[in-house]
């Protein structure tokens, strides 16, 4: 089942995206952390003591649960727009 | 990258370009203001009106919330307002210089006044397995819809209270999503009760009726005067184990994806940083600025617009904006006390007809007691540090009397969210603890930065060797 919701806006042309080296369809310009959250990548990162896998939790900016490795560099992935060929890491990448 | 200072000076800044920024914005640049609104986002709208991404192209059917947002990207072009969208507002100092990162380099902005019209975040109550990815915020589902144009997931539960339940639920149903269950603290009553003060907003009070409608007719089970206990993960999905918070059973469900929020917490980032002062007003959403009648806070020169100073709601949102835009060029004897007059009378008498609508809506809102005892010891209240309940109150029982305290006792708040997830539900745990009224145990002291600033932005383009060396101390 497609979770995107398509009677209201066409999206842009469709792109790969790596994550963890896998090759994911998304189309362009959509939100980072939802391509990664409805092809069931929901596990992003590790909290500091526990290492408790943590995901998307409020989506503006705010709680920095989302957190993910674009190009080795940490960013907060709702707020992220999907290019061509990025490079996403998740999971443990603070070791 | 360097630090950029840009040098033009601007008459006013707007921190935040929802529909209570814009407005602010267009009154001020109408009067000859130069002025710059910031944004973290891509465009105007906030979150309620969040715009969709850029490479969306809208087909025939609209959502009206999106019809809103253009709307108010309009009124900005109309006025030639400078925007700095995608810029991320991480340190405000008095004078007021305000710093800014985008997605290259960070950016230092001067003004004589600033309107903060930075909204809210979501409350939310922990409990146990609340940091479980698939566990996320009611209002996030509301930018997942609206904005995104996605279903979070093909099964979903709704749990925590307030209108934002239902309106999640008729926009899940609507775009062909399936839920579950909705789990509400509220009872019925309290639904039944809070409709006639609902009522006096009949435009929103329609859209409620037809949100709740869409519920009864798709057959959702609601499960009123309950709460989630405690969340695992299974093969399937996430387990829920709810608690009726009267009766006492418990019921267990399985399904994808958990959305829960109790409410709207205002943002202070900004006025904590400069020092303002800050009242505590359970209804209004917790700590808040303080500010007069006309939207003036203690900080001269600084002005909330919009949910900042006290939830009110999207539709007192703009007129909140015209107050604080107005007070501000009064202030600045850019219009004259006539015109002051004129222009507030209106605008004041609309807000306390709103203020009828919000006190219930906070009333659906209200956090019981229960869910706060409920909350297991072990629980995670601090998700940056993963500080639990049972750490929070240990420093209590040490003597932490204050939120700071707490803080520097546990790192509670010290992550990279700075205490915006887990004030509320520290506090009213500390509160509850000690018998306290919430208010004795103070407001984290802000600091920046407000949010983590990547330090490629900030360090600048040099070589080592230009770099002045010092010689080292003499040991």
């Amino acid at each position: 089942m497609d979770l995107r919701v398509s009677n209201y806006f066409d999206r842009s042309k469709k792109v790969i995206i790596s994550v963890n080296n896998k090759k994911i369809e998304a189309y362009e310009g959509e939100c980072l952390a939802l391509v990664l959250f409805v092809n069931n990548i929901k596990k992003l990162r590790l909290s500091p003591k526990k290492k408790q896998s943590r995901g998307i939790f409020c989506l503006m900016g705010s709680c920095q649960e989302c957190v993910v490795l674009i190009d080795d560099k940490k960013v907060i992935s709702c707020n992220i727009f999907i290019k061509d060929g990025m490079k996403i890491k998740v999971g443990d990448f603070d070791k | 990258m360097a630090i950029l200072i840009n040098n033009r000076k601007y008459d006013v800044i707007v921190i935040g370009a929802g529909p209570s920024g814009v407005s602010s914005a267009v009154n001020c640049a109408k009067k000859g203001l130069k002025v710059l609104i910031v944004d973290l986002n891509s465009n105007t709208g906030g979150q309620i009106y969040r715009a969709p991404p850029k490479t969306y192209k809208s087909i025939s059917k609209k959502l009206k919330e999106n019809e809103i947002q253009k709307q108010l990207s309009n009124e900005i072009k109309k006025f030639k307002i400078e925007t700095a969208y995608n810029h991320t507002v991480w340190q405000v100092s008095p004078g007021f210089k305000v710093n800014a990162f985008n997605e290259t380099s960070t950016i230092q902005w001067q003004s004589k006044s600033l309107i903060i019209a930075t909204g809210t975040y979501e409350k939310i109550i922990p409990f146990e397995g609340w940091t479980i990815p698939g566990v996320i915020g009611l209002a996030a589902c509301t930018i997942i819809l609206k904005a995104h144009h996605f279903i979070p997931s093909k099964k979903i539960v709704l749990a925590g209270n307030g209108p934002l339940l239902m309106l999640v639920a008729y926009y899940v149903i609507q775009f062909g999503g399936k839920i579950d269950a909705i789990v509400d603290t509220s009872s019925k009553i309290d639904w039944i009760k809070s409709s006639f003060s609902l009522m006096t907003n009949p435009k929103n009070f329609r859209d409620g009726i037809k949100w709740v409608f869409k519920i009864f007719l798709n057959r959702i089970p609601v499960y009123s005067n309950s709460t989630i206990e405690k969340a695992f993960e299974v093969d399937e999905g996430i387990k829920l184990k709810i608690r009726n918070l009267k009766t006492g059973k418990a019921k267990n469900i399985i399904s994808e994806t958990i959305a829960i929020g109790h409410g709207l917490i205002p943002s202070t980032d900004i006025t904590r940083l400069l020092r303002a002062e800050h009242i505590y007003d359970e209804q209004k959403g917790g700590w808040i600025a303080k500010v007069d009648r006309f939207l003036r806070s203690s900080v001269r020169g600084v002005y909330l617009a919009g949910d900042g100073a006290g939830i009110s709601g999207a539709l007192a949102a703009s007129d909140k904006g015209l107050l604080a835009s107005s007070t501000l060029l009064y202030d600045e004897k850019i219009i004259s006390q006539k015109e002051f007059d004129q222009n507030t009378y209106k605008i004041l008498k609309k807000l306390d007809k709103y203020e009828v609508f919000s006190k219930a809506i906070s009333k659906l809102n209200s956090t019981p007691k229960k869910i706060i005892e409920n909350i297991d010891n072990g629980t995670v209240i601090c998700r940056c540090e993963d500080i639990t309940k049972s750490e929070i109150l240990r420093a209590v029982d040490q003597g932490a009397r204050d939120i700071n305290q707490i803080k520097s006792w546990t790192r509670l708040g010290m992550g990279p969210c700075q205490g915006r997830t887990c004030q509320y539900a520290a506090s009213k745990i500390v509160a509850e603890y000690l018998n306290y009224e919430i208010d004795n145990l103070g407001y984290l002291t802000g600091r920046s930065p407000i949010r983590p600033v990547p330090l490629d932005r900030v360090l600048g383009d040099f070589d080592y060797e230009k770099i002045t060396k010092v010689e080292a101390a003499p040991l």
